[in-house]
């Protein structure tokens, strides 16, 4: 066999290998998105992108979903530096037990999380009870179903997602320059500064966009909370089931599959996976 | 100060730090489960309709309720996770052994899923593919968000395999599908039981897709929580939480041990 048929030969086996792959990108993603893409071409479905993308509640709610995904990737990327950082460098006892615990959250579905955040801070959560038990007064009762309550239920499945995401990186940081920089004199500021944010930002720009993509998407925790403050996904399903609105919905969906789409692309420019 | 009594006082911050945030996503849990099994008035009335007076009778009643739903994700999973396998192992294999024009193409168009959201995708499915039954439309939902992370567990795994051994048995004369069932797929078996624990806890607790296409017999579990917390008692609620919680803790264990680095990756909330 000439090198050039051998090489033939293995194109051909990795196409055939991932042919049931590329088979089902294009039935179950590539198709139906491509379907999604064509209705803001029809007659209805372009009226409804504009009513979407027109100032009025379906644009607040997108709105909504930007900045508290964004408010809440940002939030949780900061509270998880820490504690990725020692789980990925330190040892200490009980260190996988504590992986353990902060990883589970990340199976939890939002309706989950939503009803954990009731069973906290709802009308009678267990933090406005340990308040009125020690201090007599009713405080936050409730707050779960404010813009504060959502804002911590996102923080309580991105925080496991940022430490994960963080801490698979730092693991691969290598250990070497930060002592060669600091044999050569480079004092803390200096090597954080110089090596460790250079070292990190690809981290960080992953993390954040791991973390913005599941909250734009996500949809139960706010079925369980939202009384006021609206976001996409929960306009999309009332329009859907609730008003019958195809068209609207379909409009929503394309609008927040793009500018989900295009934060995480940006994020993630320039790197491997 | 000297730099180790700050090294010291770093270590001890963190840690306390990393413990901390533990126990904040922990107790909601504990409160939750105390729930189930407090008799406790604050935690509200355990009866209804039916007289739950036990702790066991509790868990009857929420298995009795939900047995369907719980059959029903049972069965997608059942589905979603050997599919997953099948569709995504030979391929991401073939990216990184036998790649092809188009294949870093295809790799990256494996992990797009993650950036659209559940409800998004889910819609579009329901209005572009037709005649095919919403069993399997779920599945090819749970499908399109577990793929990237079997693609991706797989393909870490074959980059670190060594493939002189591959190259030997064939130089020895064993035909591809020999070399793969006695050289391959079991130097890869700590990532293929990885990525079936991975794409099982992501579906088992997949709500974005399947509350969109599920039609009222066709409830998932998770679909079935929402049920319970809107109309069900606190104990109820707890209880069911529980039983949703109960095949997640073995299966994360299981992760952390298999080293499942990139669990983290893309799950949908």
């Amino acid at each position: 066999m000439t090198p050039r048929s051998h090489t033939a030969a293995s194109a051909w086996t990795g196409a055939l290998l991932s042919l049931p792959l590329l088979l089902f990108l294009s039935v179950a993603v590539a198709w139906p998105l491509a379907h999604l893409v064509g209705r803001a071409f029809t007659a209805g479905g372009g009226e409804a992108l504009g009513q979407v993308l027109a100032a009025g509640r379906y644009r607040t709610a997108l709105v909504n979903s930007l900045g508290l995904s964004a408010a809440a990737a940002a939030a949780s990327l900061l509270l998880s530096l820490g504690p990725a950082w020692m789980l990925a460098r330190e040892r200490f006892r009980g260190r996988d037990l504590l992986r353990t615990a902060i990883s589970l959250p990340l199976t939890f579905s939002g309706v989950l999380v939503g009803f954990l955040m009731v069973v906290l801070l709802g009308r009678i959560g267990a933090i406005p009870k340990l308040i009125e038990a020690l201090t007599g007064r009713e405080r936050l009762s409730g707050m779960a179903y404010t813009f504060a309550g959502l804002f911590l239920s996102y923080l309580y499945f991105e925080v496991p997602r940022a430490v994960m995401t963080l801490e698979s990186a730092f693991r691969r940081f290598p250990r070497e320059l930060d002592s060669a920089a600091r044999t050569l004199g480079a004092g803390a500021l200096e090597r954080l500064l110089r090596i460790g944010l250079p070292l990190a930002a690809p981290a960080l720009r992953s993390t954040l966009a791991v973390t913005f993509s599941a909250s734009m998407g996500s949809f139960g925790v706010a079925l369980i909370l939202s009384r006021r403050f609206t976001v996409a996904p929960l306009e999309i399903y009332t329009e859907m089931t609730g008003f019958l609105n195809d068209d609207v919905a379909g409009a929503l969906c394309l609008a927040l599959a793009t500018i989900t789409l295009v934060v995480d692309r940006l994020l993630s420019m320039g790197q491997r996976r | 100060m000297s730099s180790e009594t700050v090294r010291k006082l770093f270590r001890r911050t963190g840690i306390a730090l990393t413990v901390l945030l533990a126990l904040a996503l922990l107790a909601p849990i504990l409160i939750t489960a105390a729930g189930a099994f407090s008799r406790a008035e604050w935690y509200g009335q355990r009866s209804e309709g039916a007289e739950v007076a036990s702790t066991s009778a509790l868990f009857h009643y929420v298995i009795e309720t939900w047995g369907r739903a719980l059959l029903r994700s049972g069965q997608v999973v059942a589905a979603v996770v050997p599919l997953a396998l099948l569709i995504g192992a030979p391929a991401a294999w073939a990216f990184r052994r036998r790649p092809f024009p188009g294949s870093r193409l295809l790799e990256a168009a494996a992990v797009v899923p993650l950036a659209i959201p559940g409800v998004a995708l889910a819609f579009s499915l329901i209005q572009s593919v037709h005649g095919v039954p919403r069993f399997w439309l779920l599945v090819g939902g749970h499908l399109a968000y577990t793929l990237p992370l079997v693609v991706r567990t797989v393909g870490n795994a074959v980059e670190t395999l060594d493939s002189s051994l591959e190259s030997a048995a064939r130089c020895l004369g064993a035909g591809p599908l020999e070399r793969a069932a006695r050289i391959t797929v079991p130097l890869l078996l700590p990532s293929l039981i990885l990525s079936a624990l991975l794409v099982f806890a992501v579906s088992w607790g997949e709500f974005n897709v399947s509350f969109l296409l599920a039609s009222p017999l066709l409830q998932t579990f998770p679909a079935g929580l929402y049920l319970t917390y809107t109309t069900n008692s606190f104990p109820v609620a707890a209880a069911a939480t529980l039983v949703f919680l109960a095949p997640v803790v073995p299966v994360l264990i299981a992760i952390q041990a298999f080293g499942g680095e990139e669990f983290h990756r893309g799950l949908p909330a």
